[in-house]
C-alpha cells in the first residue's frame, strides 16, 4: 500500500512539514521533532491499513520524505525510527501468544543474538487482552481499530518525553556544577540554559560565554542567563583556549549525538573541546536522547555537514573579495568521541561508548536506512 | 566395543584395550582424552583436520562442526555424560592443535549452546539429533556472516582510499573484494614474517584488480602517514573488547594510534571468546619457551660449573670464535652469511597477540558495527544472559 491513498489530510500535513523543512522554517532538532510527531500522530490516526507492515510502511514512506526535504535535521528520522520502534513493540505484545510462538525457536544464531544489547523486558502489563486480527476478509478496518489506541499511546509517550526533555535533562544539573566553579559554554542551546539555569537555584557559579561567530548566539545565551542572574561573561571565540586554564567544565549541547559517540554540534564546539582536552578540562554534553543518531560519521569530513549562508562571514558589500576567495560557513563541527567526557540525556548519564548501545535499545537495526 | 575401536585407533593403542579393565584403568588416568576418543570410535582431532579443509570453514566453525560430529557419534544416555563428552572433546583438541585460540572461541559457543539448550523433545537420542542438526544449520548461516561484514564495512571505506591490513584474513579479503566493486581502493599489506601470509593476500589483490603493495613487518611505521584506515582480521575477539590476530596487529594498532588513523577489526560472531586477557602472557598460546633467552654460545662455561657434558661444546665455539677474528683479519674471504631466523628461533616467536581495546576503533561483526565497549558488553550478555 502506497503512502499516497491514505487520506488527503494526512498528506497536506506531510507536504507541508517537508516544505518547511525544506525551507529551514523549522529549526533547532527539538522543534523539528516535535513537528514530526504531530504528523505522525495525523497519519496514523487517519491512516488505513489491514496488517502491521502497510502500517510500517506507511510510517516509513511519511519518514522517508521529511528526511529527503532535510536530510541534515537528523531529529526527524530518529522519531520516526522511534515511532516504529514503539509500533513493533505494541504489536508483539498485543500479539503475543498467536504468532510470536512460532518465531521463537532456539537456535545457535538465537543464542549468539542474546549478547545484542536490549532493553530490559518489563513485566507484562495485564492488559494483553486485544485480539489482533490479521488481513480479516470481513472486516478490514478491525486489526488497525485494536491496534489504533495502543498507538496513539505510544505516539503520546513520545510526545511527552520531547515535551519534558529539558526539565528531564536538568534535573542532575545541580551535581555537576558547584560552587565557584567556571563553567564554559559555546553559543546558544537551550538545553544548555535550562541545566544552567537549573543549577543556579542551588550554586553560585560563573559561567563563560563564547559568542560563537558568525550567528552570534552566544550573545543571546549570555543574555539570557544573566538575566536569571548567573555570573556571565561574553567572549569572542578566539580567546577559548586562552580562558581554557581557568575554566572548570565545559558544557555544550549537541545537534545529533553519532552511534561512535562522536557529535554535530555548533561551530565553535570542537576547537572548545579540543582547547580543554589541552587542559585536561572536562567535556560535558547535554543533549536529548531524540538527538542520538545511528549514524557512524562515515567520513569525518565537513562534506557530511551542513553550511549556513556564508554573507555573514562575507557580505556582498566587500564586492572585490567575494570573487576571489571561497567562503564557507559551516553550521556545526563534528566532534570525535575521545574528546567528550560525558553524555547527559533525559535518561542518565552516559560515557561516549555507551551510546551505540541506548541507540541499539531505542530503535530497530531494520530502520536505520528508512 | 574393544573389537571395533582397535582397528580405528592408532597402533599404539590396541594393546591398552586388550588387557584386562584393572590395567586399563592404569592408562585411563595419564591419559583420559585419547582414550575417551577412542572409546566412541571417533578422532575429533581428525574430523577436525578434515572440516578445516574446507577454504570457507574457519577454526571456531570446524571446531563447532567437529563437536557436532561428536554428538552425532557420542553414545551418552543422559545430558551430563554428552556435556562431558562434549567438554572432553573440546579439551582433546586444544591439546593436539598448536594455536587453540580460534577453536576455543568455537567450542566455548557450542557447549554452552547444548548447555541451555532448551529441550522438549520425547527421548534423548531425539536431542542429540536435534542438536545436529542446530549445529549444521549454524554452520550454513555462518558462511553469510563474512558477505554481511563486507556490506558492513562497506560504507566506511570512501572513495579512494588507502587500506592498511596485515596478514591474509578471509573476511577482510571479502571486504575489500566486496568495495572494489563499487570504489576505488588501494591496499598496503604487511609480510607478516615468517610465514608471509601477505605475499597471499597480495598476489589475490592483484588478481582482482586492486592496487596493492607488499609492506615490510618493520615499515608499518614509515607507511601509516599515506593510509586512510587500518582493517585486520582476527583470531577471536575477547571481553575486553581486545583482539587476538596474527602477530604484528598490535604494533599496527598502537602505531595507527599514534598517528590518529582509525583501526577497524573484523570479526565473525562466533570468534568471540570469553577471555580476558591482560597482557600477551595471558594468552593462552603463550609458553615459557616463547622469547625465552638462549644461553649465549660464545661464553665459556663458567669454571665453577664442572658439568662433563659442556666440555666437548667448548672446543668447536673456540674454533669457530679463531676462524671469526681470523675473518675480520682479512686472512680468510668472508663465507656468504645467510641472515634469516632459523626454524629454531623462529619457533620462540608468538604467533598471535593481543591488541588492547583502547586502540581499536571499531569492530565490524555480523550481529553489527560495535565498540570494544560494546564486544564486551555483547559477551557478557550472551553467556550470562
Amino acid at each position: 500500500m502506497a503512502p499516497e491513498s491514505h487520506s488527503s489530510g494526512s498528506q497536506r500535513a506531510v507536504e507541508t512539514l517537508a516544505a518547511k523543512l525544506r525551507r529551514r522554517q523549522v529549526l533547532g532538532s527539538r522543534e523539528t521533532a516535535l513537528e514530526t510527531v504531530l504528523v505522525l500522530r495525523q497519519v496514523v490516526s487517519k491512516a488505513r491499513f489491514t496488517n502491521i507492515h502497510q502500517l510500517v510502511e506507511i510510517i516509513r514512506g511519511v519518514g522517508r520524505k521529511l528526511v529527503e526535504a532535510q536530510p541534515k535535521e537528523h531529529t526527524v528520522g530518529n522519531t520516526v525510527r522511534k515511532l516504529l520502534h514503539h509500533v513493533r513493540e505494541e504489536y508483539n505484545n498485543a500479539s503475543k501468544g498467536t504468532a510470536a510462538s512460532a518465531a521463537n525457536v532456539f537456535s545457535i544464531s538465537k543464542f549468539v543474538l542474546q549478547g545484542q544489547p536490549r532493553k530490559q523486558v518489563t513485566a507484562q502489563k495485564a492488559e494483553s487482552a486485544l485480539v489482533l486480527r490479521e488481513d480479516d476478509p470481513d472486516d478490514p478496518d478491525s486489526f488497525a481499530r485494536t491496534l489504533k489506541p495502543v498507538l496513539m499511546e505510544a505516539i503520546q509517550v513520545i510526545l511527552d518525553e520531547l515535551e519534558t526533555v529539558y526539565e528531564n535533562i536538568s534535573k542532575s544539573a545541580k551535581d555537576h556544577i558547584h560552587s565557584d566553579e567556571i563553567i564554559l559554554t559555546i553559543g546558544k542551546s537551550h538545553t544548555v540554559e535550562t541545566f544552567l539555569k537549573s543549577a543556579a537555584h542551588y550554586h553560585n557559579f560563573t559561567v563563560i560565554v563564547a559568542e560563537s561567530g558568525p550567528s552570534y548566539g552566544g550573545h543571546d545565551m549570555a543574555q539570557s542567563l544573566s538575566s536569571a542572574g548567573v555570573s556571565t561573561f561574553l567572549v569572542p571565540d578566539s580567546s577559548i583556549y586562552a580562558l581554557m586554564s581557568r575554566v572548570n567544565k565545559v558544557i555544550i549541547g549537541a545537534h545529533a549525538v553519532l552511534a561512535n559517540g562522536g557529535m554535530y554540534a555548533i561551530t565553535g564546539s570542537l576547537l572548545a573541546a579540543t582547547a580543554a582536552r589541552a587542559h585536561s578540562t572536562p567535556v560535558v554534553v547535554c543533549a536529548g536522547q531524540f538527538k542520538l543518531t545511528p549514524l557512524w560519521n562515515l567520513y569525518h569530513e565537513y562534506g557530511a555537514l551542513d553550511f549556513a549562508d556564508p554573507s555573514s562571514v562575507l557580505g556582498f558589500e566587500e564586492g572585490d573579495l567575494v570573487d576571489k576567495v571561497d567562503v564557507v560557513n559551516p553550521f556545526y563541527d563534528y566532534v570525535r568521541p575521545d574528546l567528550v567526557d560525558v553524555y547527559i540525556t533525559n535518561d542518565g548519564d552516559h560515557p561516549p561508548p555507551s551510546i551505540y548501545r541506548i541507540i541499539k535499545e531505542s530503535y530497530d537495526d531494520e530502520d536505520n536506512e528508512l | 566395543m574393544a573389537v571395533s575401536t582397535s582397528d580405528i585407533a592408532s597402533p599404539a593403542q590396541p594393546g591398552a584395550f586388550t588387557t584386562s579393565s584393572s590395567s586399563s584403568r592404569s592408562i585411563l588416568t595419564h591419559s583420559i582424552p585419547e582414550d575417551e576418543e577412542a572409546f566412541s570410535g571417533f578422532d575429533i582431532y581428525d574430523s577436525y583436520r578434515r572440516i578445516l579443509c574446507d577454504p570457507q570453514i574457519s577454526a571456531p566453525l570446524a571446531a563447532i562442526l567437529s563437536l557436532t560430529e561428536l554428538v552425532e557419534q557420542s553414545d551418552a544416555g543422559t545430558m551430563f555424560e554428552l556435556v562431558k563428552a562434549l567438554n572432553d572433546g573440546a579439551e582433546a583438541l586444544k591439546k593436539r592443535v598448536h594455536n587453540p585460540i580460534g577453536l576455543n572461541a568455537g567450542s566455548e559457543l557450542f557447549i554452552a549452546f547444548v548447555t541451555l539448550f532448551p529441550h522438549e523433545s520425547a527421548s534423548f537420542s531425539e536431542l542429540r539429533t536435534e542438536l545436529v542438526r542446530q549445529g549444521q544449520t549454524y554452520a550454513t548461516e555462518a558462511l553469510q556472516f563474512r558477505p554481511k561484514i563486507a556490506d558492513l564495512a562497506l560504507d566506511f571505506i570512501k572513495d579512494d582510499s588507502v587500506i592498511l591490513t596485515h596478514s591474509y584474513s578471509r573476511v577482510v579479503m571479502q571486504a575489500l573484494l566486496h568495495a572494489h566493486q563499487r570504489k576505488r581502493i588501494s591496499v598496503y599489506v604487511t609480510e607478516a614474517r615468517p610465514r608471509g601470509l601477505g605475499i597471499k593476500t597480495y598476489e589475490s589483490l592483484t588478481a582482482a584488480g586492486i592496487p596493492c603493495t607488499v609492506v615490510l613487518d618493520s615499515a608499518v611505521a614509515y607507511v601509516m602517514d599515506q593510509v586512510d584506515f587500518v582493517l585486520v582480521g582476527s583470531e577471536a575477539v575477547v571481553e575486553s573488547g581486545g583482539l587476538i590476530n596474527a602477530v604484528g596487529s598490535n604494533q599496527m594498532a598502537i602505531i595507527a594510534k599514534a598517528e590518529n588513523k582509525p583501526f577497524y577489526a573484523l570479526a565473525e560472531s562466533y570468534k568471540f571468546h570469553r577471555l580476558f586477557p591482560l597482557s600477551q602472557y595471558d594468552l593462552p598460546t603463550h609458553t615459557p619457551g616463547i622469547l625465552s633467552f638462549t644461553q649465549p654460545p660464545l661464553r665459556p662455561a663458567p669454571e665453577l660449573v664442572a658439568r662433563p657434558s659442556v666440555s666437548p661444546e667448548t672446543q668447536p665455539v673456540l674454533k669457530s670464535s679463531i676462524s671469526a677474528s681470523s675473518a675480520m683479519a682479512g686472512l680468510l674471504p668472508p663465507a656468504p652469511v645467510q641472515r634469516t631466523m632459523t626454524a629454531e628461533q623462529i619457533s620462540r616467536n608468538p604467533d598471535v597477540d593481543y591488541t588492547r581495546p583502547d586502540l581499536i576503533s571499531l569492530v565490524f561483526s555480523d550481529v553489527g558495527i560495535l565498540t570494544p565497549e560494546g564486544v564486551s558488553q555483547y559477551l557478557v550478555g550472551m553467556f550470562a544472559g
